[in-house]
C-alpha cells in the first residue's frame, strides 16, 4: 500500500531534513556513495562543504579515473584525487581501500601511505596492478593500529627493526613478494591474528605457521611444505596446494592432523601431494587422534591415495555432517591400480565399527562407477541414520548411461535414514525428454 | 513456553503505548542495554520517536523475527519498506539511530545514498529541499577545487 497522502490546502514548507541529520548518519550515507558523488556533495550548501573531508572510510578504485568521456589521462586524474585527499581530509581515517589495476605509475602513493600511517589506519586494502608490483615504503611498517590488512601485488621488504603488527586480526596476501622467513615472523608477531589468506606462488619454500589465535587459514599457491605447528584454535583449513616443481618434503599425514584437533571445516584439493603419500598403504585407516570437531570436508580425488585419505577422514570424524568429494582420476587409472590393490574388499570390513550419526549431506562429483566408489556410496547410505540428501554426479564420457545405471543400482541398498533424498543427476535428461 | 515470554511496554513521544515481546524489542541495542542493565521498570519512554514511526519499526522487527520466512520474502519486504516519502525516511533514520538498530539504519542510509547517486547537485538540492547558500563565485571556486568530480 502506498503511504497515506492527505490533501490539504496548506502548502508544504520545504524542510531540509537531510542536512540536519546526526554526523554519524551523514557519514554512513556518504560512505555508501562512490567517492566522486561524495565529493560532489561539497557544492550543495555551506553545511555540506567539508562533510566528505571528514569521512573515516574512503575507497579509491579504478572506476574513479577510468571514465571514458574524461579528457584527463588516468594518472593525472589519479594524482589530482590523491592531492585533494592529502590536503583536505581531516580527522581519523580508519579504513582505506586503494585498488589500482590499470595504472602503470604510482605517483603520490608513498605520501598517501605516510598520511594513513599518521591517521591511525586500522583497516587497509592496497591492490596494485599485476604488471607492476608496488614496493611498500618504510612508513607502511609504522601503521601500528592495523587490524585488517589486504595486500595484492606488493613487494614487502620492511626495515630491519620491524617486527610485526601486534593488533592485526586478519591478513590477506595475494601475489606479494615476501621471503618465507619474513612471512613467518609477520604471522608470529601478530598474536591476535585470527584469519589468514595466502595466495603466494613465489615463496616456494618451507612455511611454518605459529599463530595461537588463528581460526581460519586459506592457502593457494606453490610451496614445498607447510607446517602448522602451533595453531590450537584452527577451525577452518583450506589447502588447495599445487604440487611444487621442486621435490616436496615428506609430511606425516597422521602427525599433521594430530596438531589440528579443533578443525571444523577442511578443504583439501591435493591431499596425497601435500602429504607425499604415494600408496594407499601409507595412509592409516584411522587417525590416532580423532577429529571430533570436524563438521564438513571437501576433498578432491586425483589418485588412489586420495581415496584412502578420504576414507581415513570419514573413519576419523565421528561428528561429520557434510561430505563433498570430487573425483578427477581417470577410470583406466583407477581400474589398473585397483587390480593390484585389495582396498575394495577391505573397505566394508574397515567400516564395521563406524556409524555416521551426524552425516546430513553428501555430494559426490565425477563418479566413475568403479567398485570402490559404489561401495562407498552403499556404505554412506547404510551407515548414516540422519542423512537428508545425497547428490551423485556421474562423470561424463563414454558409457555414461551404463555408468549411471550402476550408480543407481548401488543406491537401492537398504538405507539407514528414511528421509534421505538420493539424487543421481542425469546430464542427458533434457535431451531424453525432448527426443520422441 | 509462554510463561518465559516477557513483554515490554514502550511509550512514544505522543504518549502512545506499544506492548511488545522482549525478544523482539531487544533488536534495539538501546532497549537491550536497558534490559541488561536492569533499568526497565514498567514503561520504556522513547522521547524521540513518535507512534507512527514506531509502528513502522515494529512492523519491520516482527517481519524479521518471523520463523520460517524465506530470504526472498524478506527482500521484497525490505524493498517496499524503504520506498517511502522523505519525511518518513527521515523519521525512521532518527528512530533507528536513537534505538541503535544498525540493520534498519544501514538499510535507510543505503536508500538515501541510492537517492543521491548519479544525480547532479541541482537535482539533489531539489530532491531533498537543500537551499544553496553559496554565491556564484564561491560555487565556482568549489567546482574548480573538485574539478575531477564534476566532469
Amino acid at each position: 500500500m502506498p503511504p497515506e497522502r492527505r490533501k490539504s490546502g496548506r502548502q508544504r514548507l520545504p524542510i531540509d531534513r537531510l542536512s540536519n541529520l546526526p554526523k554519524n548518519v551523514i557519514n554512513s550515507i556518504l560512505m555508501r556513495l562512490p567517492l566522486q558523488d561524495a565529493v560532489m556533495t561539497s557544492i550543495l550548501s555551506k553545511k555540506w562543504r567539508y562533510k566528505w573531508c571528514r569521512l573515516p572510510q574512503l575507497t579509491l578504485d579504478d572506476d574513479l579515473w577510468e571514465e571514458t568521456h574524461d579528457l584527463l589521462s588516468p594518472s593525472i586524474k589519479f594524482t589530482k584525487i590523491m592531492y585533494q585527499i592529502l590536503t583536505l581530509h581531516s580527522g581519523p581515517l580508519t579504513k582505506f581501500t586503494l585498488s589500482i589495476s590499470a595504472l602503470r605509475k604510482y605517483l603520490k602513493i608513498n605520501s598517501l601511505i605516510y598520511f594513513l600511517s599518521r591517521n591511525d589506519i586500522q583497516d587497509l586494502v592496497l591492490k596494485f596492478s599485476e604488471w607492476n608490483r608496488y614496493r611498500l615504503p618504510p612508513s607502511f611498517f609504522t601503521c601500528s593500529q592495523l587490524r585488517h590488512l589486504t595486500l595484492q601485488n606488493c613487494v614487502i621488504c620492511p626495515p630491519p627493526a620491524f617486527k610485526g603488527f601486534d593488533m592485526l586480526n586478519s591478513l590477506n596476501l595475494c601475489d606479494v613478494t615476501i621471503s618465507s622467513k619474513l612471512l613467518e615472523s609477520l604471522i608470529s608477531y601478530s598474536p591476535l591474528l585470527e584469519k589468514l589468506v595466502l595466495k603466494i606462488s613465489d615463496t616456494s619454500d618451507h612455511l611454518q605457521i605459529n599463530a595461537p589465535n588463528l581460526r581460519s587459514f586459506d592457502f593457494t599457491g606453490c610451496i614445498k611444505y607447510i607446517s602448522l605447528r602451533s595453531v590450537p584454535l584452527l577451525s577452518k583449513l583450506s589447502l588447495p596446494c599445487q604440487k611444487s616443481i621442486e621435490e616436496s618434503e615428506k609430511c606425516d599425514f597422521d602427525k599433521f592432523f594430530q596438531l589440528l584437533s579443533a578443525l571444523e571445516h577442511l578443504y583439501l584439493a591435493n591431499g596425497s601431494d601435500q602429504f607425499l603419500v604415494t600408496g594407499a598403504a601409507e595412509v592409516p585407516r584411522r587417525l590416532s587422534s580423532p577429529l571430533n570437531y570436524l563438521k564438513r570436508f571437501n576433498i578432491t580425488l586425483w589418485r588412489l591415495a586420495d581415496f584412502s585419505i578420504a576414507l581415513c577422514l570419514i573413519r576419523s570424524s565421528p561428528y561429520i555432517q557434510d561430505i563433498e568429494m570430487e573425483v578427477y582420476c581417470s577410470r583406466d587409472y583407477l581400474s589398473e591400480k585397483l587390480e593390484a590393490s585389495n582396498e575394495v574388499d577391505e573397505v566394508l570390513a574397515s567400516f564395521s565399527d563406524v556409524t555416521l550419526n551426524h552425516l546430513r549431506t553428501v555430494q559426490l562429483e565425477g563418479v566413475e562407477g568403479i567398485k570402490l566408489e559404489l561401495q562407498l556410496i552403499k556404505l554412506l547410505l547404510t551407515k548414516s541414520p540422519m542423512l537428508v540428501k545425497m547428490l551423485i554426479d556421474p562423470s561424463s564420457g563414454d558409457n555414461y548411461d551404463a555408468r549411471r545405471d550402476k550408480i543407481l543400482a548401488a543406491t537401492t541398498v537398504q538405507r539407514a535414514s528414511s528421509k534421505a533424498n538420493v539424487v543421481v543427476s542425469d546430464k542427458y535428461e533434457y535431451y531424453r525428454d525432448t527426443t520422441p | 513456553m509462554s510463561s518465559s515470554t516477557k513483554f515490554l511496554t514502550l511509550k512514544t513521544c505522543d504518549d502512545k503505548k506499544f506492548v511488545l515481546d522482549e525478544a523482539i524489542a531487544v533488536r534495539s541495542q538501546t532497549i537491550k542495554n536497558m534490559v541488561e542493565d536492569d533499568c526497565v521498570s514498567n514503561v520504556i519512554p522513547l522521547p524521540n520517536v513518535n507512534s507512527k514511526t514506531m509502528t513502522k519499526v515494529i512492523e519491520y522487527w516482527k517481519k524479521h523475527s518471523e520463523e520460517g520466512v524465506s530470504k526472498d520474502v524478506l527482500m521484497d519486504f525490505d524493498k517496499a519498506f524503504v520506498k517511502v516519502h522523505h519525511s518518513i525516511l527521515h523519521a525512521l533514520i532518527l528512530a533507528a539511530n536513537f534505538l541503535n538498530d544498525k540493520e534498519i539504519l544501514d538499510m535507510m542510509c543505503q536508500e538515501v545514498a541510492d537517492r543521491i547517486k548519479g544525480k547532479t547537485p541541482e537535482e539533489i538540492r531539489k530532491e531533498f529541499d537543500i537551499k544553496n547558500d553559496f554565491t556564484p563565485e564561491e560555487e565556482e571556486e568549489i567546482r574548480k577545487e573538485n574539478a575531477w568530480a564534476f566532469e
